[in-house]
């Protein structure tokens, strides 16, 4: 029978799908009091599921990978300080201990005193918060009626599924996002909501305040999530499909004709031909990679390995990841970048650091692992042995000085012949490239070609290191552009540097895969990228609408620029 | 206990973001910091409570730092608040 429910639309976009319903709020609250010899208990009881909520979240925000961490992790992170805020654990120990009530009940308590206060601010984004406390309690009662959350997120991670739930964190939401979920509903919500802002991130549609959807769906219910219109319709009827046709039709018109030059070259307007290679990790990144025509891979970060397993993961498996990788490729170039983790990360990895106050700028890619001979040391007989199935590059980052690059060499020289001793057949040799992403290694790049058989242009590291600016501080915003000519002129003096001896330079920030960029870079002299696989087909289709030999002819203007906005006004003309 | 009065300068107030550096700053110190708006008193450490202030441009806050290293407490607070958090604006 159709049915239609209304809500608000959290993220537009329209999905058909099998419902999943995830109940969270049917947690029963004991409020017996406790006798006394159970004081004791319940507080361990509660600190215990404290530390492992903890732990969860910590564990979640590891687990996040590319473009989902790069969302969702400050989220996860603020989640991570209400847990700890000396206000919301105040208080709590005293309510079991002197009122003897149980840990949920404390808690419980405690979410509707904090709550109330939220609720009645006059901010919307303020008002909002009040769902981040919602959700740090929400997990703790889960841990304590032993419902384990982990649980629930097992079962929503079917591809082809909608959640619909109360409400979701926005940890727990990119995980689901990045195992196949096709939308989302929930029957509270504001879009405010750190979930919201993820969804709109991802593009995954998403319905807020649907009031009676965990009554009136079923789990399996075929329901069409419409966060156009703010309608989620159970049992589409014929009507209902033919619309959710028409907008595929639309959406994918714009897909299809890019489909189209899947493998067609790269090539520009006036015809130069462009290699685009792809950064990925997972086998869908390959299969894309593939399917859409990469060049091979430009970029691929083995820390992924290392993290993934939280743990240091042996030759023998790191040999496996990477001859899979190479046998995934079919014989195009595979580029692994060696271990590029700081004291920020590293702990996780399973490798023994020291604190440090500045990771940025601390002991972290190239310092890290020379520092760690042994691993690194096991990392590179890895790459080696896999080399043997086909072309492999072998990508340094962090590099400031040559004499780092001398040391890598060596080692590499020293494993290659451990290998050939040991009976192996490794390659004579494997080409070296280093990321430029330290502004020291930019400027004295003629020195580090003389012992580098290519570059990659980090320019997310690069810019951040150039101006002094973090990425992710949206409060410099402007300031963080990879449109500061200062930015420009030191890529453009790298390229040329590469260029003149005969080396290959690829760029593998993100702005190689936005094709607002595109133009920028061509007329800087770029004529290699790397990308996320998703971008390969809107940059070729972008190259090909441009001509590079009117655009070479801007770089003496775009170099001379005094600002952003004049660098932007140069490129206005070309951009169509 | 010392005392002192520091004004919102930033452009978007304390919201979390900036709340959530002036946490990150006072929780290490030994001392107790509060902050002080109209009736309202929250705990500095506490990222709840300085939301709760939900203070904009332009409003007064007082801060109050009690404990062995209050000096550097209110320095602390009165540095991020002139720096505007380092939100340059």
């Amino acid at each position: 029978m159709r049915q239609v429910l209304t809500g608000t639309v959290g993220a537009r976009g329209m999905t058909l799908g099998r419902a999943r319903r995830i109940q969270t709020t049917n947690m029963r609250i004991d409020t017996t009091p406790l006798a006394d010899n159970e004081v004791d208990a319940e507080l361990t009881r509660l600190h215990d599921a404290l530390e492992s909520v903890r732990a969860e979240l910590l564990a979640l925000r590891d687990k996040l990978q590319g473009s989902m961490a790069r969302e969702a992790t400050e989220f996860v992170d603020a989640h991570n300080m209400l847990l700890s805020d000396p206000d919301l654990l105040r208080g709590l120990d005293g309510m079991i201990r002197d009122e003897h009530m149980r840990a949920g009940a404390a808690l419980k308590a405690q979410r509707d005193r904090l709550v109330s206060v939220f609720e009645a601010m006059d901010d919307p984004y303020i008002r909002g918060r009040s769902e981040d406390i919602d959700q740090v309690i929400g997990r703790v009662q889960a841990v304590l009626t032993r419902e384990s959350s982990n649980e629930e997120r097992k079962l929503a991670a079917r591809v082809g599924e909608i959640l619909v739930t109360e409400t979701v964190a926005p940890g727990d939401l990119a995980s689901l996002a990045g195992r196949g979920l096709l939308g989302v509903v929930t029957v509270t919500g504001s879009t405010y909501s750190h979930s919201a802002i993820l969804a709109r991130n991802l593009n995954l549609p998403m319905l807020i305040s649907v009031g009676n959807a965990l009554t009136d769906v079923r789990d399996n219910d075929l329901v069409l999530l419409d966060a156009e219109a703010g309608e989620l319709i159970v049992h589409p009827a014929a009507q209902d499909l033919a619309r959710y046709r028409r907008w595929q039709r639309d959406a994918s018109r714009e897909g299809k004709r890019l489909a189209a030059l899947a493998n067609a070259p790269t090539r520009t307007l006036d015809g130069v031909d462009i290699r685009l290679y792809a950064n990925g990790e997972q086998p869908n990144d390959l299969a894309m990679a593939r399917s859409h025509g990469a060049s091979g891979i430009g970029l691929y970060r083995s820390e992924f390995l290392f993290l993934q397993q939280n743990g240091l993961p042996s030759e023998d498996e790191q040999f496996s990841a990477y001859r899979n990788l190479v046998l995934g490729m079919g014989g195009l170039p595979v580029t692994i970048r060696t271990l590029d983790l700081g004291a920020d990360k590293a702990g996780n990895a399973g490798l023994v650091v020291a604190n440090e106050e500045n990771p940025a700028l601390g002991v972290r890619g190239i310092r890290l692992s020379l520092r760690n001979p042994v691993i690194f040391a096991t990392q590179l007989r890895a790459i080696a042995r896999a080399a043997s199935y086909g072309p492999v590059r072998i990508l340094v980052p962090m590099i400031t000085q040559a004499d780092e690059l001398e040391a890598v060499h060596t080692l590499i020289d020293r494993c290659l012949r451990d290998l050939r001793n040991e009976g192996e057949d490794p390659p004579d040799s494997i080409p070296v490239g280093i990321m430029i992403e330290v502004p020291a290694a930019a400027l004295s790049v003629r020195t580090l070609l003389k012992q580098a058989d290519f570059l990659a242009l980090g320019t997310n590291d690069l810019a951040q290191y150039v101006l002094a600016a973090d990425r992710n501080n949206n409060a410099l915003g402007k300031l963080y552009s990879p449109m500061q000519p200062a930015l420009l002129r030191l890529i453009h003096s790298v390229i040329t540097a590469a260029t003149r001896a005969g080396k290959q330079v690829c760029l593998c920030g993100e702005m190689g895969g936005d094709p607002l960029f595109t133009p920028l870079l061509l007329a800087l002299g770029l004529t290699d990228f790397s990308m996320h696989p998703r971008q390969l087909l809107t940059i070729r289709d972008r190259i090909a609408g441009l001509d590079r030999t009117r655009l070479r002819h801007l770089a003496p203007r775009i170099l001379r620029a005094s600002s952003r906005e004049e660098v932007e006004a140069i490129l206005r003309h070309v951009a169509v | 206990m010392l005392e002192t009065t520091v004004t919102v300068s930033n452009r978007l107030g304390l919201h979390a973001r900036a709340a959530a550096k002036l946490v990150q700053a006072v929780q290490p110190l030994e001392a107790q910091v509060m902050l002080v708006s109209g009736t309202r008193e929250v705990n500095a450490k506490s990222i709840m409570g300085v939301m709760m202030l939900a203070a904009g441009l332009g409003t007064p806050l007082t801060v109050r730092a009690d404990g062995p290293d209050e000096n550097r407490a209110i320095t602390t607070v009165t540095d991020l608040f002139e720096r505007k958090f380092d939100e340059g604006g």
